[in-house]
């Protein structure tokens, strides 16, 4: 494939003017300086025979099909060390998402995917599939304990749906599902700081894997039931823990 | 700048003028309190001050001039890295910016010279440079714009530090676009890349980590794109320009306009006319430059600002009163010797005190001194100032090159009242110490030698007087381009007659093939009008389809003869004939019509967009004859004009697919601003390596193109409708001019300036001046403002009634010794001597003021009858006497 000549005559160019119609600002893309510094700070670098710049001089050249094609635009992390460097501030990340989003969604990498459909599943978002009355169940218990073993700790709350309370909280479901006890510190924070706080029954959890997978309407569904619980509760602040 | 700590009483700078200290209000004790309300204590250093120097009542002063004219020359401050958290600045101790750097260079800095790395003060055995710090940024700064100096400052820092180190120094410079566009930078480039061995690395560096013994982690990826690490000792940030506060503040209080990036705002054709009547701009304040063009400019600055008060020409002058000169020539000789460290330019290499101690034991030197800079005002006063005290009739300084500094020495000769003949230099530096810095011992010992030299030829000198001729008020001016007219307008109108030679038929020169400047004004108009002023003008005296067959005379007294028949005296010379474009014979140019040189697309751009607006592809080659091993230099304006016309095409057909084919872009300063505007619109650059250059065929009837992409390292190709080539800029027929004004060219042909930095416009043969491309390829706004520059250089011989010509020149013919035979008359380049019938029979005759000193007459004549003042057959012996006899 290497010696294959690139015939530039042919190329549309489709992927890069609908992407830069997409990210805000256009996300200058044509200013590129072939420079490097995103492809030195790069995660990602020399995996699938790529980097951040190569990949933007793809799309740059035409090469559409490759460079979105390629396993590469899943094993960018979203990091923005190249966003963050770059002379002339492109963003690689948002054109990175918008490659995978080109990908037919059964095709995207198993793990995303399915933890995507995991949050699609129930009203939690959660992509470990937590049901909203387990993560009630599993506060209340972990709550309880600590009331009853640790000293001093009798006042210490974990709210789910109190209404009307200043910061609404998400809650990574990693701690619910695997490791209850790590709830334990952010709450005992929030408490010493006296800070009024609310978890929403709905929408608790904080990770959002469809995102990642770049399934814009699922990414949205699982943003918007949350946001939609902490409107309801009438919460002054959506802290986002993630 | 924090790299050392400093007393409450200082210096500001080695090299500052006066160079005098000062108190620290915010560090000196006594202020401290003053500024408090409390009563002052401490004042020892009033104490302890032999001379009573100390004044703490001295105040800042307001002084009200009346002037007519305003000349900014604020300069520049470096960009600070601090906010970048990536390169760690702040924190990591052996991360340090270019002017750190400078610091630790210089023979008055923190480590007096001696390269060491900041942390533990070792030798640095590896040093990396990232260019573009607070450049080409528009995410971590807001300066879009190119410094301009940086990639050739980087170089230099390199250079030296490779050569200062004791141990083998690796130097690695990481860039985007190697910038080496000035005259001579490309070879300077090719040396350290080829010759030393510098590492240039196209990469720019993400982020720096320490490692546990300080020293940095620099990873980047090579142009392959694999990812390399690399440990370094030291790194370099090549931090860039921009204006400083309070240069912002004295354009705002002027009322002048300033760009969005805070540099005066001026026009390409006015260059260094700011937005207000009567205020000019020269330096880094009209945008970031380099010495030769800052100097370069500053002439020009003053050309404007004299053209609007040539009515007041004289008015407010001093002149200058020199004590009466002391008769020596009864006086038994008493020679003082001064002997230079030059920072570490020599110190570092010569064993100075050594030489100091060896000029001691030589005949008839009664005084010695070491002098840290031999230039610096007060190392000036000092040897004035021994002069009186030790009776000294006799000088020679052991230092630079006479060529630059011999006037500064002479001059303060003068002004101890001794004849500036009785002086004689020592080069050790450029003769010495930079060429022999690999053997300290055999270094020395050569000083030594030049010094003996030195003093052996200065107890043979005698005093000289200037001779003084009229001189006439006008100049010629060779060549009507723009920079021509703009130099004989400027000359014109300060008040003196211009004579303007063009070889063509027409005035307009290259300046008639260009659309636009850089900055977008079109040319045409500003032409036209240049054209009509000159044309209606009192003072110039045009002579079309005319080139000079004779130019004899000297400085204030020329004449010419044109080969229309033509013929008049003047004072001055100005140079600006232009250059060419050069043949080409790759990239099928000649076998198909498609193939163009650039102005062949402006003219298409012109006369037949639609052709543009039909077309799907257009490809743009860079380079072409220029940075090759036969023309090895940047023909400086390609990069922007290609670019402007890429923008151009894309304006008419936007989509049209535009390539550029380049090696590095040179878009240098403000000229970044059209390349970033090029990439916006989607043009593609594609970089080649010469190695590898781009193919160009004919496949079916149609143009191909194909190149590897420097980023995949995969072959692309092209079908454009039309190619264009940015061909290279060359003198021509340079050599016969330069023959007949008896001027030097560079290598490349170019007319070669006395001194790149100090002396940019002018000749080294007096009266002698150069403006425009036949000096180096540049844009139109620098034509303009060089051609000011020269004709600022030239008013300053018209202005003056006389002209002093130095007497080193032949000045005396022995008549008993002459036979008359006439082989000196046949030999003189410059008609200076003629044969003259005597009682005694034929004889030869000196003109002295047309004699430049050359020495053929008294290299020639077999009867040892001429004698070149100051350079004598019975000084030279003495000189080699004193090398062979030590």
């Amino acid at each position: 494939m290497a010696e294959e000549v690139i015939d530039l005559g042919k190329m549309t160019r489709d992927f890069k003017k609908e992407a830069m119609k997409i990210i805000p600002g256009g996300g200058n893309l044509d200013l590129c300086l072939n420079c490097g510094t995103c492809a030195a700070g790069c995660p990602a670098t020399g995996l699938a025979d790529l980097d951040p710049r190569k990949f933007l001089r793809m799309i740059l050249l035409g090469l559409d099909e490759e460079a979105t094609k390629s396993p590469w635009v899943w094993m960018c992390t979203g990091c923005q060390r190249c966003i963050y460097a770059c002379p002339m501030q492109i963003d690689i990340p948002r054109l990175v998402y918008n490659a995978r989003a080109t990908w037919p969604r059964e095709e995207r990498p198993k793990g995303i995917l399915g933890s995507c459909d995991m949050a699609l599943k129930n009203a939690s978002g959660s992509a470990m599939g937590a049901s909203p009355d387990d993560f009630i169940f599993v506060v209340e218990d972990v709550l309880e304990e600590v009331k009853d073993t640790q000293p001093g700790w009798d006042e210490l709350q974990a709210p789910i749906d109190k209404k009307g309370a200043h910061f609404f909280i998400n809650q990574n479901s990693r701690e619910p599902v695997t490791e209850p006890d790590e709830l334990i510190p952010l709450w005992k924070l929030l408490h010493v700081a006296g800070i009024d706080w609310t978890y929403g029954s709905k929408g608790w959890a904080g990770e959002n894997y469809c995102m990642f997978l770049a399934d814009d309407k699922s990414w949205e569904h699982v943003t918007r039931t949350s946001i939609m619980q902490c409107a309801e509760l009438g919460c002054k602040v959506y802290l986002n823990t993630e | 700048m924090g790299m050392n700590k400093r007393k409450a009483v200082y210096v500001p700078f080695a090299q500052t003028v006066p160079l005098k200290y000062t108190i620290d209000r915010k560090a000196c004790l006594y202020f401290q309190a003053i500024d408090k309300g409390k009563k002052g204590k401490c004042k020892a250093c009033e104490k302890f001050c032999e001379n009573d120097a100390i004044n703490f009542d001295q105040t800042a002063t307001t002084v009200d001039l009346n002037v007519g004219s305003i000349i900014l020359a604020p300069g520049f401050q470096a960009f600070d890295p601090s906010k970048w958290d990536t390169y760690q600045y702040t924190n990591f101790k052996n991360v340090v910016t270019s002017m750190d750097f400078e610091r630790i260079l210089a023979a008055t800095g923190p480590t007096e010279g001696h390269l060491v790395r900041p942390s533990d003060k070792e030798q640095p055995k590896s040093i990396a440079w990232f260019q573009c710090v607070g450049s080409r940024d528009i995410n971590r700064c807001d300066n879009a714009y190119c410094s301009s100096v940086c990639c050739m400052y980087a170089v230099k820092e390199a250079m030296i530090a490779m050569e200062h180190a004791h141990d083998p120094l690796e130097a690695s410079i990481f860039f985007m676009d190697m910038r080496t566009y000035g005259k001579d930078f490309e070879k300077y480039y090719n040396r350290a890349k080829d010759d030393m061995g510098m590492r240039f690395i196209r990469c720019r560096v993400h982020s720096v980590i320490e490692n546990e013994d300080k020293s940095l982690k620099v990873c980047y990826v090579d142009e392959q794109g694999n990812i390399q690490n690399e440990d370094y000792d030291m790194v370099v940030l090549s931090v860039g320009l921009e204006s400083s506060a309070s240069a912002i503040e004295l354009g705002n209080k002027m009322g002048i306009e300033l760009d969005k990036y805070n540099f005066a705002k001026t026009s390409d054709l006015t260059p260094v006319a700011t937005s207000k009547p009567g205020i000019y701009v020269a330096g880094c304040f009209q945008g970031p430059k380099d010495i030769p063009y800052s100097v370069m400019e500053a002439s020009a600055a003053a050309a404007a600002a004299a053209r609007d008060l040539a009515s007041a020409r004289g008015q407010l002058q001093k002149i200058k009163e020199f004590p009466p000169e002391r008769d020596v020539s009864g006086e038994e000789t008493r020679m003082g010797v001064f002997v230079c460290n030059c920072g570490i330019n020599i110190g570092a290499v010569v064993d100075v005190h050594e030489v100091a101690e060896y000029a001691k034991t030589l005949p008839n030197v009664t005084y010695v001194q070491e002098n840290l800079f031999s230039c610096s005002q007060d190392a000036q006063d000092q040897l004035a100032e021994m002069i009186r005290e030790h009776n000294l009739n006799r000088v020679v300084v052991a230092a630079c090159s006479p060529r630059t500094h011999e006037p500064l020495f002479q001059e303060t000769m003068s002004n101890a009242g001794i004849n500036k003949h009785l002086f004689e230099m020592a080069n050790i530096r450029d003769q010495d110490s930079w060429v022999h810095s690999a053997d300290h011992d055999a270094a020395t010992q050569k000083a030594k030698d030049l010094v003996a030299m030195g003093v052996a030829k200065a107890n043979l000198r005698v005093a000289l007087q200037p001779i003084e001729v009229p001189c006439t008020k006008s100049s010629m001016v060779l060549g009507g381009g723009p920079a021509g007219m703009t130099a004989a307008l400027n000359i014109a109108d300060q008040g003196f007659k211009v004579y303007l030679v063009e070889k063509k038929d027409v005035l307009g020169g290259h300046g008639r093939k260009l659309r636009k400047a850089f900055s977008g004004e079109p040319v045409k108009p500003y032409l036209d009008d240049l054209i009509k002023r000159v044309n209606d003008h009192e003072n110039i005296e045009v002579h079309l389809g005319a080139e000079p067959k004779m130019v004899s005379g000297f400085v204030g007294n020329f004449h010419t003869d044109l080969t229309t028949g033509a013929s008049f005296d003047h004072g001055t010379v100005i140079v600006a004939v232009g250059a060419d474009s050069t043949k080409v014979k790759e990239y099928l140019y000649g076998e198909n019509p498609n193939v163009m040189k650039w102005w062949d697309l402006d003219k298409k751009i012109e006369e037949d967009p639609d052709s543009i607006k039909q077309a799907k592809c257009a490809v743009a080659i860079h380079c072409v004859g220029s940075r090759e091993p036969d023309r090895p230099y940047c023909s400086k304006i390609c990069c922007a004009h290609a670019i402007e016309s890429a923008i151009d095409l894309k304006e008419l057909n936007p989509d049209l697919d535009v390539y550029m084919l380049y090696r590095d872009i040179r878009t240098y300063g403000r000229l970044e601003e059209l390349y970033q505007k090029a990439r916006s619109m989607g043009i593609l650059f594609v970089r080649y390596d010469p190695d590898n250059k781009p193919k160009v065929e004919e496949v079916g009837g149609k143009l191909q193109v194909t190149v590897t992409d420097h980023v995949l390292g995969r072959p692309i190709v092209m079908s454009p409708d039309f190619i264009t080539l940015y061909t290279a800029i060359a003198p021509k027929g340079t050599e016969e001019l330069a023959n007949m004004l008896k001027v030097t060219l560079n290598q490349e042909k170019f007319f070669l300036e006395a001194h790149m930095k100090l002396r940019p416009v002018e000749f080294s043969t007096d009266g002698m001046f150069v403006c425009g491309i036949a000096h180096y390829p540049k844009p139109l706004d620098e034509c303009i403002a060089q051609a000011q520059a020269a004709a600022s250089r030239a008013v300053t011989v018209l202005s003056k009634d006389k002209v002093v010509i130095e007497p080193i020149v032949a000045g005396f013919v022995d008549k008993e010794a002459c036979r008359g035979c006439g082989l000196c008359v046949a030999l003189c380049p410059y008609g200076a001597i003629d044969i003259e019938e005597t009682p005694e029979g034929r004889k030869a005759k000196l003109i002295s003021a047309s004699c430049k000193g050359c020495g053929i007459c008294a290299a020639t004549c077999y009867r040892h009858a001429i004698s070149i003042n100051a350079f004598n057959d019975t000084q030279i012996e003495a000189q080699m006497h004193a090398f062979l006899n030590k």
